[in-house]
């Protein structure tokens, strides 16, 4: 223990000064420890809704599937309406384009650190998909206070070969200029 | 494709694979700590004797887990890196279930002259032994490949 630490621990018990542990201590090998990574994987089935979704995406475009009992086109595409639980119907190309349902502005990381530039998330509603629902992204190309409920926004995706079947395809949405609509 | 569509081409949905980041680190603690740089740089242990009740604690502690006593700095103590097997049993699969190559002999040893025991595996080809009472002694890493843990206890051997 260093002087410095020494005296933080001045007002403490004597019987209980306790040891931090910093992370120097563990870069420098200044103490031993055990470092175990578990191998934790997992694989999920997509089914053809989503694995038709996600093959989709790989080639630049959305797909959503229609419901023909209740008139709705589902976004990310489901095998069953979850409004009235009946088979779905066709397939249906969608637009890149559409409106902000809601929002978050984090000045946290996935980590939970302290980030000075906010990650701005939220759903968006696809357009030619029913309303008031759609799927989570990220937006860029705007500063964190431009972004509003409600804003017309458009995808930006990663070039074809970069592509890899995910949702991350999509880079994020940008605000959609006024000549796009 | 509607519902009704039965699926014919099992290759076309797709697996989501991920893995998820579980790592840990477990700082040894400060005897712990004391035990580790030890064994780095020699071929012994260490161990701690309680001044009120006697009981030599191995791996060291720095209170007596019986009387709670508190161990001064004087009474940690060097103890031969051997000990006599308590209990042992013989492993034939792994972790997973899966059928090991070699069967393997996890014994617990009771470190000679402290009152603690040390989990480690027992070398041997001879695994239908009664390793009850046996003398062991441990077999470590080179010191240059020594890292501080308790995997540089390699394994136990009798002698």
């Amino acid at each position: 223990m260093s002087e410095e630490e020494k005296r933080q621990f001045e007002g403490y018990p004597k019987y209980a000064p306790g040891t931090h542990v910093r992370d120097k201590h563990i870069y420098n090998k200044e103490i031993t420890y055990t470092w175990w990574e578990p191998e934790v994987q997992y694989s999920w089935s997509l089914g053809p809704a989503m694995s038709r979704f996600l093959q989709e995406l790989k080639a630049g475009k959305i797909i959503g599937k229609k419901c023909n009992t209740c008139d709705r086109v589902i976004v990310p595409p489901r095998m069953f309406c979850e409004y009235c639980y009946n088979p779905t119907g066709e397939w249906v190309y969608l637009k890149d384009t559409g409106t902000v349902e809601t929002f978050s502005i984090s000045y946290l990381d996935p980590d939970a650190r302290r980030i000075e530039e906010p990650i701005l998330i939220g759903v968006i509603s696809i357009d030619g998909a029913a309303p008031k629902h759609g799927f989570m992204h990220y937006f860029g190309e705007m500063k964190p206070e431009e972004l509003k409920i409600g804003m017309r926004v458009k995808a930006v995706w990663k070039p074809e070969n970069e592509r890899t079947g995910s949702i991350t395809d999509i880079k994020y949405f940008r605000p959609l200029r006024g000549d796009e609509e | 494709m509607t519902f009704t569509e039965k699926q014919t081409d099992p290759t076309s949905p797709m697996h989501w694979r991920g893995d998820m980041q579980a790592d840990y680190l477990y700082p040894s603690g400060i005897a712990g700590d004391k035990f580790f740089k030890h064994l780095k740089e020699h071929d012994s242990f260490l161990a701690t004797k309680c001044s009120k009740c006697g009981k030599i604690l191995f791996p060291p502690r720095l209170y007596c887990e019986d009387c709670f006593e508190e161990i001064p700095e004087s009474n940690w103590i060097e103890v031969p890196a051997s000990g006599t097997v308590k209990l042992f049993t013989v492993a034939t699969i792994n972790a997973h279930g899966k059928k090991l190559e070699e069967p393997k002999v996890i014994g617990l040893i009771n470190i000679d002259n402290t009152d603690g025991c040390l989990l480690g595996i027992i070398k041997t080809t001879d695994y239908g032994k009664d390793f009850i009472g046996v003398k062991v002694k441990a077999v470590l890493k080179p010191q240059n490949e020594r890292e501080g843990t308790l995997k540089d206890v390699l394994y136990f051997e009798e002698y």
